[in-house]
């Protein structure tokens, strides 16, 4: 009976195991190779340095343009989250709340963003920013982002407000609470564990985005640091050692700040399960 | 004087009608308790009167005022929800405290009314904590807490108690009637448990398909229901309605007899019936029986008694507390001159 279980559990494990580490071999290739000479990189891409050579991450950390564009880019995404969950979050609240004329309609529309592919939008998104004048600005990538973000935003948004209970609101308003103020008051405080899962939704896909900061941006001075990366495989066309180290330093704010918000995730994506 | 007044209330929803016109007067002071099967209207009514919903057609006064395109918060009234509705992120203070903030009422004034609530309620110790942390009665002295700070002219209440356990709910129910001799207010209570109506009101007002029924004291809907469904949803054990040819009358639809007012004998009696489940309650025995003729009887019979399932026993009912129920289901009045029995 004792063995059954314990097969069992060790099945369960290995599998687990097999998973986790396509996750984190890749994650860890990555790291190590940042390490590696070049020669080394492409004998044994998965093993051990020889020699742990810092140099490369020593070069990346002291150049002053690394730390721009991972300026950039947090400026970039930080922003971001924030139209996201503020104009999502308000879009939402409408739709959760007050029945009006043409309202599933609209929310229909909104939830076709979900399926319209991003790369098909970016021409006709630049020349829409071009006119608009933001070329070559922050915000020629915050507004694209946002405006992509948003379809998902409302969607899970919409879902977690539904189940916020009705009477709340109505005990609010009978003690004189308007529709703005209970958005303020209650549904943001109690929403916490939706807002950090869209959050990171967000930031890690704008964090990581390529396309748009690509086509958006000209100046080395508001690149992000996908661009940046693109810029050191330019110039050490075959330095993957630099581009691997440059990676690693790169990821990092996206995996501390999934794992500052990691409870609420899980969280907000079982929302409603549990009795509250 | 803090009466409310429904005047030809009317309300759809959609297609659907639920209350076709309801006139009401809700005297100051008075416990008035909406009682009803589920579905009968009496939730949307108070919501109505709270500002919650607003009526198809039709007026509401509280206090002289019409209040009927009133916010709520306008109508001087507090409502405590069914399920609490504590807010869930703040403390019990804050709880009571959030209606008078929103009232921008001066911090000293507020803390003087939370504390005098929170005394009057026993919620001294728990001031600090959250809801969750808070048992089923706490929560809902918290949320009757919530309403009184406030003042209001009227108290509104939603099955306040429905959420609680037995022992709980009696309780609960001896609190809110202390509370409403104490305050004196104006109170309207929704329940579907006549016990808590019977217990807690001085005016009940019995609904029925969107429909009222009877408005009454206590005693006088007991004792003197005028329609047949008044008397079959008020008392418990419920009032046995029999067909009129229990009493030799082939005129009336049926004929009500609560089970307190039927005699039991052993040889002679108006009714032959055989014992069937039989429920000591200690105080008194409640006995079902099924008659030869007219169905299920039931019998509450003062103290133990010695009767046996199975046992043939003959029932004669008291002439003077006999209803008796016209085709239309209303009252009819014994003195009434009825057409004279088929001969």
């Amino acid at each position: 009976m004792i063995s059954k279980v314990f097969l069992r559990n060790l099945l369960r494990v290995t599998v687990l195991c097999i998973i986790a580490s396509f996750v984190i071999a890749p994650l860890l290739a990555t790291a190590l190779g940042g390490f590696k000479t070049n020669a080394e990189i492409r004998t044994s891409a998965f093993g051990l340095p020889e020699t742990w050579n810092f140099e490369f991450y020593n070069a990346i950390v002291s150049d002053p343009a690394f730390w721009r564009y991972l300026g950039n880019s947090l400026l970039i995404s930080i922003a971001a989250v924030i139209l996201t969950l503020l104009v999502g979050a308000a879009a939402a609240y409408v739709f959760a709340q007050i029945r009006f004329f043409g309202s599933r309609m609209l929310f229909s529309y909104l939830l076709l963003g979900l399926m319209f592919p991003f790369a098909t939008a970016i021409l006709p998104l630049f020349i829409q920013v071009r006119d608009i004048g933001l070329l070559d600005s922050y915000w020629s990538v915050i507004l694209p982002q946002t405006a992509f973000g948003l379809s998902l935003a409302i969607l899970l948004f919409r879902t977690f407000f539904e189940q916020l209970p009705r009477e709340l609101f109505e005990a609010a308003y009978v003690d004189g609470c308007g529709y703005i103020r209970f958005f303020w008051r209650f549904t943001l405080p109690l929403s916490t564990p939706i807002l950090a899962t869209v959050g990171v939704f967000v930031f890690v896909q704008s964090w990581n985005n390529f396309l748009l900061p690509l086509v958006m941006l000209n100046s080395r001075e508001a690149f992000t640091w996908p661009l940046g990366m693109m810029q050191f495989r330019g110039e050490f066309v075959t330095e993957w050692n630099r581009t691997l180290a440059f990676v690693t330093l790169t990821i990092m704010p996206a995996i501390v700040f999934f794992l500052a918000a990691q409870k609420y995730i899980v969280a907000g994506l079982t929302g409603g399960a549990v009795k509250g | 004087m803090a009466d409310v007044h429904l005047r030809h209330i009317n309300k759809c929803f959609g297609a659907v009608e639920v209350i076709p016109d309801i006139e009401l007067e809700i005297p100051h002071g008075s416990f008035t308790v909406l009682v009803g099967p589920s579905g009968c209207g009496k939730s949307t009514l108070l919501r109505m009167i709270a500002g919650l919903e607003k009526p198809t057609s039709g007026t509401i006064e509280i206090d002289g005022d019409d209040v009927t395109n009133f916010e709520p918060s306008a109508r001087g009234i507090s409502m405590v929800f069914q399920s609490y509705a504590l807010y869930p992120h703040m403390t019990v203070a804050q709880n009571i405290d959030f209606g008078l903030r929103l009232m921008k009422m001066p911090a000293a004034e507020r803390e003087e009314r939370v504390k005098d609530a929170a005394k009057r309620l026993h919620l001294e110790q728990l001031l600090d904590r959250k809801p969750s942390e808070l048992s089923g009665g706490q929560r809902q002295r918290v949320a009757i807490g919530r309403s009184i700070v406030r003042n209001p002219k009227v108290f509104l209440f939603d099955e306040p108690l429905s959420n609680l356990d037995a022992a709980l709910r009696t309780q609960m129910r001896v609190e809110l009637a202390e509370l409403h001799q104490s305050i004196g207010a104006t109170m309207v209570y929704v329940t579907h448990d006549q016990v808590e109506a019977m217990t807690l009101a001085d005016q009940i007002v019995v609904m029925n398909g969107g429909r009222i029924e009877q408005v009454g004291p206590p005693m006088e809907l007991y004792d003197n229901p005028q329609t047949e469904f008044v008397a079959s949803f008020i008392g418990s054990p419920k009032m046995n309605l029999l067909p009129g040819k229990a009493i030799g009358r082939d005129d009336i639809k049926s004929v009500g007899i609560r089970p307190e007012h039927l005699e039991t004998h052993l040889e002679t009696g108006k009714w032959a019936a055989r014992v069937g489940v039989i429920e000591n309650l200690g105080s008194d025995t409640v006995v079902y029986m099924e008659t030869d003729d007219f169905g299920h009887v039931t019998v509450r019979l003062p103290g133990h008694h010695p009767l046996r399932t199975g046992d043939r026993v003959f029932l004669t009912p008291d002439e003077k507390h006999l209803h008796l129920f016209g085709m239309d289901g209303r009252k009819i009045l014994a003195k009434e001159p009825l057409s004279a029995p088929a001969t």
